[in-house]
């Protein structure tokens, strides 16, 4: 088949302009780094996280360039860093992940960079030295402390002073005699819930059950330890009479949803929950009062904190590549950068950028918490992983529902820890 | 002039290569790697060690693991046999042409293009205790309905497999056009012979239609054989299991980054979906009236 002089012009010419941004893109020498980031859409960090990226490639206009890829879906994008590192690829030059017991394995993979050489001086010091070690596994350092959070209980104000409540209860006497004024008003007291893969809003009273009934290095016992039992047996009863008929089950986005709709009084979550703006809108927020759980065993000042997310890069033999995703989290981790997205997004972070929160006073709330000088302790899904946080979901379900006592509720998640 | 034996093969070579390729690197390879995969402790990260039938053993002996396999049965079961026999009962009435039958086929099959998330989000909000339908309908009726269908243990799995089973228009259209083919001189002699309306569907519409039956339940029980989406969207096999399945056991096994024992169950989800299909497939497989009329 012969073509003829204008066919094979044309063709070289749609060659050459397909080829063209290859070509300028391999002469250019411009580094891009990929994000796959789950910070973008509704997400509270997005505006904060889009404007420090826009920020840092204008800066770098021609050498560096941060893509970011958007990954609105939490457990899809859970699920994306898993897959890839299974398959042996990195998920991105710079991600994030939630490490916890099970996520700790990854440290194995040598797909992950080890922060140990670049963070230094005052770099290093910037970062919340208890977050950094707790990021340092076997004297590795695969992910950078980036999100923090305390996990306290927050009461609305509102509904409280309807029910005749007049302080926040500081001892559990006084919570059971509150949630039984709240009942007798006609709400529902506490906002529960024992499905998604680790019944989150519950999770976080057991822990702090858990906690405050044996220490803060509960979670090195045995599960079937009396801590763990009698943790049991108190948010049973929360299930069986201070909650909403549809708990068990029930995922995070109902049990939010409850107290957003100012239908529970009570709630369990992290800072971030401060930011949204549908909570904003509602006319109780500026009622909202956080407190620790009161205490239902001897240890009476430890708070239940994380690491909620964990900054992580793909391992390179490019020097050029490395120095690229080192400059930009540096610049991402710089105290104005921070001090922008504490400010915007109300969550709190591992690197001290001096920001103290003015205007909303709920999230000054958390940041004076912080402060007050408590012990900390981790929650149980940081502590034992996801297999174990799983059977706890699904077992709890038994228990509130009176299928399996106590005993055997914590003889069976004992049996799914990997120690 | 005849072609010699075998002068095609380099073409047939070459039209089956491409899909030949495609089928090794997507089915073929990753099913090899899966069973290689299911006998080592892998947790995604690091190295993967032997760990000879380790993963078998582990998952059954794990009474939840052992749950999912019976959900599983309980899911094929129910799609074969409930979704099907309504499926049929629904084409038979339709193949009649009742008024408005056309309508009737449309509305029964409309569920079949809406997305499965969206259906079962609407019935997760159906079987809400407080706010769904079902509780405010049987409220109206009298019947202290405050039962939270899908956070009991009883209740869950039979509220779930009910919305599925009534989703029968796909299998519905697949039997009413076998139905359509049936020559209409066998009624017609039929009904001079005396056959009332029923007589005629049990002796001949059912019988003429064996085939497609067959066909229908093999693919509905391979469908509940790897039932996945609709359960973890509404219960996330919860509560306590009673909902979950071999899929999900399996996902969240991968959630877990316990990949050797997700590779394991993937394996059991393969060998017992191919026992059960071949078991009916034994069971219902004879030969279809309708292509031997047709030889």
């Amino acid at each position: 088949m012969k073509l003829s002089k204008t066919r094979r012009a044309l063709f070289a010419g749609l060659v050459l302009l397909f080829a063209l941004p290859l070509f300028v893109a391999a002469q250019s020498g411009e580094i891009v780094l990929k994000w796959p980031c789950i910070w973008v859409g509704k997400d509270s960090k997005a505006p904060a996280i889009a404007e420090i990226v826009a920020a840092f490639n204008a800066a770098n206009a021609g050498k560096i360039r941060v893509e970011i890829e958007p990954q609105p879906d939490y457990n899809a994008y859970e699920q994306k860093v898993r897959t890839a590192i299974m398959a042996g690829m990195a998920p991105g030059d710079i991600f994030t992940v939630k490490l916890n017991a099970s996520t700790k394995e990854f440290y194995t993979s040598k797909l992950l960079l080890d922060f140990n050489e670049d963070l230094t001086g005052d770099w290093r010091k910037s970062f919340d030295a208890g977050a950094v070690t707790q990021s340092t596994i076997r004297g590795k350092l695969k992910t950078l402390p980036f999100e923090t959070a305390i996990l306290p209980i927050w009461y609305n104000g509102d509904m409280m002073k309807k029910a005749g409540v007049a302080k926040i209860p500081a001892t559990m006497d006084e919570l059971w005699s509150a949630m039984d004024k709240m009942k007798a008003a006609g709400m529902y007291p506490t906002s529960q819930m024992s499905g998604d893969t680790n019944a989150w809003t519950s999770m976080i009273w057991f822990s702090w059950f858990a906690v405050s009934n044996g220490g803060p290095d509960v979670w090195e016992k045995p599960f079937t330890d009396k801590a763990f039992v009698d943790a049991a047996k108190t948010i049973k009863r929360m299930f069986e009479s201070y909650t909403t008929p549809d708990a068990i089950g029930a995922g995070a986005g109902v049990s939010g949803g409850h107290f957003l709709a100012g239908r529970t009084v009570i709630f369990s979550n992290g800072p971030w929950y401060a930011g949204r703006a549908d909570l904003k809108a509602t006319t109780f927020f500026p009622s909202i009062t956080i407190a620790p759980v009161p205490p239902t065993g001897s240890y009476k000042n430890i708070i239940i904190s994380r690491l909620q997310a964990n900054i992580a890069a793909g391992a390179t033999a490019d020097k050029a590549r490395h120095d690229a995703i080192i400059k930009f989290l540096k610049f991402l981790t710089n105290k104005p950068n921070m001090a922008k997205l504490a400010e915007v997004s109300g969550g709190m972070y591992a690197v001290n950028a001096g920001f103290v929160p003015k205007d909303n006073d709920l999230q000054k709330q958390f940041y004076d918490m912080a402060d007050k000088g408590y012990e900390t302790a981790t929650d149980l899904e940081a502590a034992l992983g996801a297999e174990a946080t799983l059977e706890f979901t699904q077992q709890l379900s038994a228990l509130a529902l009176g299928k399996i006592t106590p005993e055997q509720f914590c003889s069976l998640v004992e049996k799914k820890i990997d120690r | 002039m005849t072609k010699k034996k075998g002068a095609n093969l380099p073409w047939i070579i070459v039209y089956m290569l491409p899909l030949a390729l495609f089928f090794f690197a997507f089915f073929i390879f990753p099913l090899a790697f899966n069973v290689y995969t299911s006998m080592m402790k892998w947790k995604g990260g690091g190295e993967m060690t032997w760990n000879n039938f380790a993963n078998y053993g582990k998952l059954l002996h794990d009474d939840t693991f052992l749950l999912s396999m019976k959900n599983n049965v309980i899911w094929a079961l129910s799609q074969g046999f409930i979704q099907i026999p309504l499926a049929t009962i629904v084409a038979l009435i339709l193949a009649r042409n009742p008024r408005g039958w056309k309508l009737m086929r449309t509305i029964y099959f409309l569920p079949n293009v809406i997305s499965t998330v969206a259906i079962a989000k609407v019935w997760t909000a159906l079987y809400n205790p407080q706010f769904g339908v079902i509780n405010g309908i049987l409220n109206a009726l009298g019947i202290d309905a405050g039962r939270n269908w899908l956070g009991d243990m009883s209740t869950a799995l039979p509220a779930i497999i009910l919305m599925t089973v009534i989703y029968i228009g796909y299998f519905m259209i697949i039997i009413l056009a076998s139905i359509m083919n049936i020559p209409k001189e066998l009624y017609e002699a039929a009904e001079i012979d005396g056959a009332t309306k029923i007589q005629q569907e049990f002796r001949i519409t059912i019988p003429m239609i064996r085939g497609t039956l067959a066909t229908a339940i093999t693919l509905a029980m391979a469908y509940g054989m790897r039932h996945f989406e609709t359960t973890y969207l509404m219960t996330g096999g919860g509560p306590a299991y009673s909902t979950s399945t071999m899929g999900i056991a399996l996902y969240l096994k991968m959630d877990a980054l316990r990949y050797g024992e997700a590779s394991a169950a993937g394996i059991i989800l393969i060998l017992l979906g191919t026992l059960v299909i071949v078991a009916i497939r034994r069971a219902l497989g004879k030969s279809d009236p309708m292509t031997e009329a047709a030889q």
